[in-house]
């Protein structure tokens, strides 16, 4: 695909918008509402790149949060400084108690960076390896599969004491998440998704979601573009799991768990297996009702309502709109400007 | 389409509606006087203090729902009630209390979330809650951030001030406690040799495994067996097996577990034929142990912080209870319930005794605590100690009933 210049103008100015925001957002000092926006950049990055292995491919992974348990823990082993690596985990092996992530050049971690950046690496290597094998199977099977992959890093994290500290709360770590790292990461991910969903990889993609034995027959393989999506969702998964880690800075691997993957599961599927906007939108529903259902339930003591409403919305919607919010399809924020508009590119983007 | 929608909208409002009935017939929600058009949140306790006078705000923060609300919601009761209580006497210097709730939903982002909420939103002067570690180191570091107070109702783990920071106190005991009363206590009843399980999946019930195990190696006992299950396990028999194929069976078995897992393991024990003596620690202090496991329940005991019983308990617990049952319909659930209560107590009276609101004059306040008596024991913070010194009470299951076996303080205690 070649790059259109209107297009890439739209991207810029989203991106402006965005930054203007996030910079009137840190003058505030509200930490209270960064955290907010922290947390919806953390879960958009989840849900994209669950909807790039999930929605396009149409393979039901359920083990995602596997993947950012791994990222959380890896991140927060390098990041570690040395004093509490030392009291916290004693046992750690030479080569491991001696590194450490936490330097600056200038006011720049660049130590949490290039952790979190070989957390991430190192996951989408295991992606890699697991996708191999799992990558061969379909429909509920994968699903069950890949439950068994998010049991498994619960069990080895649990019994890993000397690089995890077991079932302890794996605590101090340095609080470097901040709204910019945060929403770098989720605009780069929304990019790559983006991209990768209207590129011929993308096309094969959905071609083999939609009818395997078709796209076979024209000689699409199967494996190939399963394979990049389930690793490419794992890398940007590991990456929200470290920016998680040093948001929470205190963690267990209960955490990384079915309530995690329920959420983010009912994100994809409210904003629609397959369009990126629709994630972006699911996040952004959920969070907000979350939060107004929380203000609501402290208001008239109803605690619990919250966890209630969600599950029910989403039993409502599996019942009445299968395809979520916008199914596959997009908002064409990036062809607004195109003449024509709206009109011409919605046409184009329903494939 | 546009049916399908309406569809929706009229399965929500029908959902909405529903949760508000099924809430509002919840003997645990408050009376109705708060206004709805309030935007975050609402007194827990109704203001019969001064109403003139600026109330004192404090931040309650609570797993009201998830695993731990089984602890929780006894513990956010009866901080209410004590909230309640110190209004209809006068307030705290002529100022009305204003106890703040949150349910932290026992997810940690939420918990975090929370904490941001009472410093900035609510402009608490000081934070209580919370009965297990997770949840405290979550929302700890904002408070200390934030320099004002925080202590926890019920983690026992006697880590955390040092883990969160000089700002941090615990109103109960800590593990490391509890466990010397427990080894110092099966020691000198049943023997000096015992089998240690415990639940890997909870730092919890890691720590009171650890510390047991020192005190009770220390104090010349012997571990025959020692084994682990994951959390929430529900089938302990390869747990069992082991335990049947010792040789000899143990003086008795300590075994460290959640609430949710005391009723199915004592029951399985008993099952199988394995009736000795069974010592635990306060995570055992459930009505479920009794309902779950019946009768197999006989001859357990365990370590806690008060024994909430009408008859046996103490003269405070008697009239805790009758005022709990009063205000909720029930009596208490749990010791974590007196925990709550004691807690809203020590701020308020460490408020009195500082005579502001100020934060450093708080903290000193708090820190001077000396003799408090709550109903869960004296508290006082000795030597710049953020953890009380107080009393274990080891309860004795009989006949299906809580009886008060004996209040211990440890000879020694392992470091934290």
């Amino acid at each position: 695909m070649k790059i259109n210049h209107s297009r890439l103008w739209s991207w810029l100015v989203a991106i402006l918008i965005l930054a203007v925001v996030l910079a009137l957002l840190q003058a505030s000092g509200q930490a209270f509402w960064q955290g907010i926006v922290i947390n919806v950049g953390i879960f958009i990055i989840l849900t994209v790149s669950l909807n790039l292995s999930n929605g396009f491919t149409g393979v039901f992974s359920l083990g995602q949060i596997g993947f950012m348990a791994l990222g959380a823990y890896g991140s927060a082993i390098l990041t570690l400084p040395l004093r509490e690596k030392a009291e916290y985990l004693p046992r750690l092996p030479a080569w491991l108690a001696g590194v450490h992530f936490d330097f600056f050049v200038g006011p720049f971690p660049l130590g949490f960076m290039l952790a979190t950046l070989i957390a991430a690496l190192l996951v989408a290597l295991v992606a890699l390896l697991v996708g191999l094998v799992l990558m061969r199977l379909s429909g509920h099977f994968v699903a069950v599969a890949t439950l068994g992959f998010l049991v498994i890093v619960r069990v080895i994290l649990f019994n890993a004491d000397d690089f995890t500290r077991g079932s302890r709360t794996f605590s101090n770590v340095t609080p470097y998440t901040d709204l910019w790292w945060v929403w770098v990461w989720a605009v780069l991910a929304i990019y790559v998704v983006w991209r990768i969903k209207f590129s011929s990889f993308g096309r094969t993609m959905f071609a083999q979601r939609e009818d395997r034995a078709a796209a076979q027959a024209i000689g699409i393989a199967t494996m190939p573009p399963r394979l990049l999506a389930f690793v490419v969702s794992a890398f940007f998964t590991a990456v929200a799991g470290s920016l998680y880690a040093h948001f929470i800075t205190s963690f267990s691997p209960t955490v990384f768990y079915f309530d995690l993957t329920f959420r983010v599961v009912t994100m994809l599927v409210l904003g629609g297996m397959g369009s990126v906007s629709g994630s972006v939108i699911g996040v952004l529903l959920v969070m907000a009702l979350a939060e107004i259902l929380r203000r609501i339930e402290d208001v008239n003591q109803l605690y619990g309502l919250s966890g209630v409403v969600l599950a029910v919305i989403f039993i409502l919607i599996i019942v009445f709109r299968r395809e979520g919010l916008l199914g596959s399809r997009e908002i064409p924020f990036d062809r607004l400007w195109q003449k024509g508009g709206a009109n011409q590119s919605a046409v184009i983007s329903e494939q | 389409m546009k049916i399908r929608l309406l569809v929706f909208a009229l399965g929500l409002i029908g959902v909405l509606l529903l949760a508000a009935c099924g809430g509002a017939a919840q003997p645990t929600s408050a009376p109705p006087t708060a206004a709805p058009t309030q935007p975050t949140a609402v007194p827990a306790a109704p203001t019969s203090a001064p109403a003139s006078a600026e109330p004192i705000k404090i931040g309650g923060g609570f797993a009201l729902t998830g695993d731990e609300s089984v602890l929780d919601l006894p513990a956010a009761n009866g901080a209410k009630l004590a909230a309640k209580e110190i209004n209809a006497a006068e307030g705290i210097n002529g100022r009305p209390v204003e106890l703040i709730v949150h349910d932290s939903q026992y997810k940690m982002d939420v918990t975090a979330q929370i904490c941001k909420q009472f410093v900035e939103q609510d402009k608490v002067i000081a934070v209580i809650g919370f009965t297990d570690t997770d949840s405290v180191l979550a929302c700890g570091p904002t408070i200390q951030k934030a320099g004002l107070p925080f202590i926890t109702a019920g983690a026992t783990s006697p880590k955390i001030p040092t883990q969160v920071g000089d700002k941090t106190y615990l109103a109960c005991f800590g593990d490391n406690v509890q466990a010397a009363v427990g080894a110092e206590y099966g020691a000198s009843k049943f023997g000096k040799t015992a089998y240690l399980l415990w639940d890997k999946g909870v730092e919890y019930t890691t720590l009171l495994a650890d510390y047991f195990k020192k005190r009770f190696t220390e104090n010349g006992g012997t571990i025959v067996l020692e084994d682990q299950y994951d959390d929430k396990a529900t089938d302990f028999s390869a747990q069992i097996a082991k335990v049947k194929a010792l040789p000899k069976q143990p003086d008795f078995y300590f075994i460290s577990a959640m609430p949710y897992n005391v009723g199915p393991v004592v029951k399985q024990f008993r099952d199988a034929g394995l009736t000795g003596p069974i010592i635990g620690g306060d995570g055992y202090d459930t009505p479920d142990i009794v309902s779950v496991a019946g009768k197999a329940a006989d001859n357990v005991y365990f370590t806690t912080h008060a024994l909430i019983d009408a008859q046996g308990g103490t003269e405070g617990i008697k009239k805790f209870i009758a005022a709990y049952n009063k205000e909720y319909g029930h009596d208490p659930e749990n010791a974590f319930a007196a925990l709550g209560y004691d807690t809203m107590y020590l701020i308020a009276d460490a408020i009195k005794r500082a005579g502001s609101t100020d934060a450093a004059a708080l903290l000193k306040a708090i820190q001077d605590t000396k003799d408090y008596p709550g109903i869960t024991g004296k508290i006082s913070f000795p030597d710049g100690a953020h953890v009380p010194q107080k009393g274990v009470t080891v309860i004795a299951i009989k006949d299906g009933k809580f009886t008060l076996g004996v209040e211990m303080v440890p000879e020694k205690v392992p470091a934290p």
